[in-house]
């Protein structure tokens, strides 16, 4: 016993942000109900805490690399990805608290289901083992479902979270039986020995490629790759604004990373050869399907949505070719499209007053000039996402295409590139509304608080910064994760 | 963190690039209705830059020598790395070639600001600011000697100018700036990739990561993919230029953007696309330019004489600048296609000539507009009755602008057809013989609007009370003026600075032109293409190249220069004042 002691105490130190973060929301939770006036400090205790991690975890050492028999994982990539994870986590928080006030909605429930799903994505990028990573699967999404639905008094909310819950829980099921096939033909659920017995020969090919399927559409879906994205936009459109910004991006991020990882193993284990086509034809459906999309919104949420939906086959890109060097373009990626998307959608949060009505990118006419912070933040989150220098959303496209070119998929940057001249026609828009066109209504009662603008400008002012000084970011990427 | 404060507290390249992006800091504190004081601190904040940039530009000039080649270096001599990881630098540099276009951003901003002083009545805080960062963003484009640099401050001048003529623009300006922003986006985004390719490439041939124009010149590509790339810049540059039949975005531009905008459009925004051509379509990928350089020279044909003769019959005074603009840098890219000195100096020189007559052209129409709200010649008639200042000055940048002698347009024409008529390495006497049409053409259309407009009675009675020139105006229109006029009397004091760099950039530009002619007369077995092609690349280029029209002091040793020294590090330090003819 004196032999195991040692062992699960450093197992559990490397569960240390998780611990905080879960144990955090249990005090939030019971500090809403027996202190309801103190529900103002919910939401920015909450994003201080996330920001106290996320300093945390920066602390080289903390954690050993692997934990509880290899199940779960600590490095440089993992990291990264908590980073992006608990930034939006905390930009949304931020960003959450005007909206629930307005809306005169519980901030307790909210924040502890916000920082429990923070716990589920932290431990989905760490989990090596497929059963972890299931189990981080449900428990993020069970938060995101209800946290969907948070807005109970509205039909469309409610919409909102069933119709994500009813796809989820389906693709829940995809992803066991993937794992349950590939356990049966493998014997074993970790990804490293996963790979092992398939480099040596054991099990059927079609049963394996079957599994590793059924995974990569449990993820896709959550990532929202064409064909797996219905969900998308009746969800974003119905879920609180400020919560999307959350949505939209960590975990799809943590997804990506999970693909990441299955397309490595895929790879190195050499079953099949058609996955980098197969991921190629994602990438390709999810740019050119998402942009035209997008195109054709007038609803400000539900065009974020499509264009969310392209960016996800912008990241794709580098994954056709899984290996070493894939990993810096994707992160890189990642970490643009969190900032921009949840700044987008923070502004989108403030502006737009009236809960569960469209959001009409009409409505905005001429607001450029009403709210010149406001509309400045949210043309830097549209050129971002536009990909027009200097801005990090520039700088991810770039390693993202210059991956491709390198591995000699100059047609599919082509792709990328003509979609994204599509993408620019209506992220302008946008640009074009705020300042183009005449006021064509005065906004109703807003309410724009400190916090709202503080995560906005952070958003928007990370995009730049890092967009025009992103020599410090690559070098750390380089040599963390050793790659070019 | 030494380097950029260096950078930004001593006379660098750095702070005249971005002193006016600076400048738009303290304009986001001035309240949004103080309209007065926002036009005050901007027209100040160009003049600054004019200052500033003046002072850089001066203190480094010899007049009558070529401009010497400035790099901006950090202060441990290097060259300033910005994102090490892809070899990519923070390369700003300026030579004989970029200088007079940097010189044209830096004289024309303030006019332009003084330009729209009535025309623009709403949000002056925006517009302001968005001149001042397309300032940056223009001189950064003529500076970037690396092509990401290049490449960032190719997209930054996009999004301002997107605003501005769709903030400030006519009726159907939303149109127009769409147009506008997607046409350039169409452009530049293959040149990224094309971009991307390149350092790969470099990569891959040097191991090593960069993007530096001087490393690249270095790289000899073989002609396929040569022929991908230039494609690819080409493009992108074709574009801004605007080449037929790319060209349907800028009316649409000039007509709806503010008169500011057009005057920046016309006067500097076009240049990138040539200058673009010059700079890196031609030097990086010459076989290629060569190979396509008939079928460019056709475009350029029908842009000068189908620009011309639609310019003739617009019925609306801005378009038919417009449509001149199509013409005019028909003009330039004859000359620059013709591979030889006279041509390019002729064609450098007819960008800032272009830059300073449209410019005032536009001017003027924007003037005539801010009293009359309208650019229609069926409207106007005998205005030099009422308005003999406004015409006097019509008449003058117009003249210009046909080519009379004496002025700058005769001069920059006269060196392109010469040029290109002349050259050996294109066979263009068919096509300067056509050109010269074009000229006709031009004093056609310009005559026309001045007929139209100055003389014959006056047919409407709104227009016999119209006020003549503000002092304002007047002090707005000068400097333009009186630069057309010291060009075309002094055009050599002109020539002089750019003459060395270009014989250079023209030597390894035909070295290798040549080398490829050599190359394909071997492989086919037939006579050369050319008669006066010459087979003996290295010395003959360097005789061919250096028959400029103004005696250049250059390099004793044309003949090394052309064989091996590539690139603008290796131009020669121009020799001191006072040690020429």
């Amino acid at each position: 016993m004196s032999h195991a002691d040692p062992l699960l105490r450093a197992d559990l130190a490397s569960l240390l942000p998780e611990l905080l973060l879960g144990g955090f929301a249990i005090l939030v939770l019971l500090g809403d109900a027996l202190a309801p006036s103190l529900r103002r400090l919910w939401l920015p205790l909450s994003a201080a805490a996330t920001v106290a991690v996320a300093l945390l975890i920066a602390a080289p050492g903390w954690a050993s690399p692997s934990s509880f028999g290899g199940f779960i994982e600590w490095t440089p990539v993992t990291f990264f990805l908590a980073e992006i994870v608990l930034l939006s986590a905390a930009l949304c928080l931020l960003a959450s608290q005007a909206y629930l006030r307005r809306e005169g909605l519980g901030t307790g429930e909210y924040a502890a289901l916000l920082l429990w799903c923070t716990v589920g994505l932290l431990f989905l990028a760490r989990a090596t083992e497929l059963l972890t990573l299931f189990i981080a699967l449900e428990l993020l999404s069970f938060c995101l479902y209800a946290l969907a639905a948070y807005h109970r008094r509205l039909a469309m909310a409610t919409e909102a979270g069933v119709k994500y819950f009813l796809m989820g829980a389906f693709v829940s099921a995809f992803v066991l039986l993937g794992v349950a096939l590939l356990y049966g033909e493998t014997g074993t659920t970790r990804l490293r020995g996963i790979a092992e017995a398939l480099a040596g020969g054991s099990g059927s090919s079609v049963v394996v490629t079957l599994g590793f399927l059924l995974l990569i559409c449990g993820f896709g879906f959550k990532m929202a790759v064409v064909p797996f994205h219905a969900w998308s936009p009746d969800t974003y459109q119905g879920a609180p604004s400020p919560f999307v910004a959350f949505l939209s991006v960590a975990p799809k991020a943590a997804s990506a990373l999970v693909l990441v990882r299955l397309l490595g193993t895929v790879a190195s284990a050499q079953v099949g050869h058609n996955w980098s086509q197969l991921i190629a034809l994602l990438a390709v459906l999810s740019m050119v399907g998402g942009n035209l999309l997008a195109l054709v919104q007038k609803d400000l949420k539900r065009m974020l949505a499509y264009s969310g939906i392209a960016h996800m086959g912008y990241l794709l890109i580098p994954l056709v070719s899984v290996g070493h060097d894939a990993l810096p373009p994707v992160l890189v990626y990642l970490l643009a499209y969190a900032l921009m998307n949840a700044g987008a959608f923070a502004v989108v949060a403030l502006l737009f007053a009236r809960a569960g009505e469209q959001h009409l990118i009409a409505e905005l006419s001429g607001w450029g000039y009403r709210f010149p912070f406001l509309g400045l933040c949210l043309t830097v989150s549209m050129l971002s996402l536009a990909g027009i220098p200097p801005t990090l959303g520039f700088v991810g496209k770039y390693l993202v295409f210059f991956h491709a070119i390198q591995h000699g998929h100059v047609t599919l940057a082509l792709v990328g590139i003509a979609a994204s001249l599509v993408g620019a026609v209506y992220y302008l828009r946008v640009v074009y509304v705020l300042y183009m066109k005449p006021e064509v209504q005065a906004p109703g009662p807003l309410l724009i608080d400190f916090w709202g603008r503080l995560a906005v400008l952070a958003a928007a002012a990370g995009t730049l910064v890092l967009g025009v000084w992103p020599g410090g970011l690559l070098d750390w990427l380089a040599r963390a994760i050793g790659a070019p | 963190m030494s380097t950029f404060l260096y950078l930004f507290t001593h006379d660098t390249l750095t702070l005249v690039v971005f002193f006016p992006a600076l400048a738009v800091v303290p304009l986001l504190f001035f309240p949004a209705r103080a309209q007065g004081a926002i036009k005050v601190y901007t027209l100040l904040a160009t003049l600054g830059e004019l200052a500033l940039g003046g002072w850089y530009l001066l203190s480094r000039a010899a007049p009558g020598a070529a401009f010497p080649f400035v790099r901006e270096l950090g202060l441990d001599g290097q060259p300033i790395s910005w994102i090490a990881r892809w070899g990519i630098r923070y390369e700003l540099a300026i030579d004989g070639i970029s200088m007079p276009l940097v010189a044209l951003t830096l004289v024309l901003m303030p006019l332009v600001i003084l330009g729209s002083w009535k025309g623009i009545d709403k949000h002056w805080r925006a517009y302001g600011a968005a001149m001042l960062l397309l300032t940056t963003g223009m001189l950064g484009v003529f500076l970037a000697f690396d092509l990401f640099l290049f490449y960032v401050f190719w997209e930054l001048v996009l999004v301002p100018m997107y605003l501005i003529i769709g903030i400030w623009g006519g009726d159907r300006r939303i149109y127009a700036a769409l147009k506008f922003f997607l046409y350039t986006m169409a452009g530049s985004l293959p040149m990224l990739v094309a971009l991307l390719w390149l350092g790969w490439r470099q990569h891959e041939t040097t191991g090593q990561w960069s993007f530096a124009y001087a490393d690249l010149l270095q790289l000899s590509l073989p002609l396929q993919p040569q022929l991908w790339l230039f494609a690819a810049f080409g493009l992108a540059f074709a574009i801004k230029v605007p080449m037929f039949p790319l060209h349907t975005w800028l009316p649409d531009a000039h007509v709806e953007a503010p008169t500011g905008g057009s005057v920046v459009l016309a006067g500097v925004l076009l240049k990138l696309g040539t200058y673009g051509f010059l700079r890196i379509g031609f030097p990086l990928f010459p076989q290629a330019a060569h190979r396509l350089g008939k079928p460019l020279v056709v475009l350029a044909l029908v842009g000068i004489l189908y620009g011309a003769l639609v310019a003739w019959v617009q019925t609306d005074m801005k378009k038919l600048v417009a449509y001149s603009s199509v013409a005019h840098l028909g003009f330039v890219m004859l000359g620059l296609l013709a591979f030889d000195l006279v041509a390019w100096q002729g064609a450098l020189l007819q960008m800032v000539n272009h830059g300073l007559s449209t410019g005032a052209l536009f001017l003027l129409v924007g003037m005539l507009y801010d009293r009359r709200h309208t650019k229609k010649f069926d409207e106007f008639g005998g205005l030099a009755k009422v308005m003999p200042v406004f015409a006097f000055f019509l008449v003058f940048s117009s003249l210009a602008s046909v080519g009379l002698p004496m002025l700058n347009g005769f001069v920059g024409e006269f060196l392109i057809l010469v040029g290109s008529f002349k050259s050996e390495a294109a066979d263009l006497r068919w096509a300067a013989v056509a050109a010269t049409f074009g000229v006709v053409l031009a004093a056609v259309y310009l005559l026309k609007m001045l007929y139209l407009t100055l003389w014959g009675p006056i047919t409407r009675k709104e227009n016999e009370g119209l006020r003549d020139l503000s002092v304002r105006e007047v002090l707005t229109l000068t400097p333009l003026c009186v630069l057309m006029l010291w060009i075309g009397v002094a055009p050599a004091l002109f020539l002089a600075p750019s003459t060395p760099h270009l014989q250079q950039l023209l030597a390894t530009v035909r070295a290798r032109i040549d080398g490829d002619q050599g190359e394909r007369v071997a492989r086919s077995g037939r006579g050369p293409l050319h008669q006066s092609a010459p087979m003996a690349p290295a010395v003959a280029s360097g005789s061919g190249a250096g028959a400029g029209i103004v005696p250049a002091r250059v390099p004793r040793s044309k003949t090394a220069a052309a064989a091996g020294a590539h690139g603008p590090g290796a131009v020669p330090a121009p020799a001191p004042p006072g040690a020429a003819p």
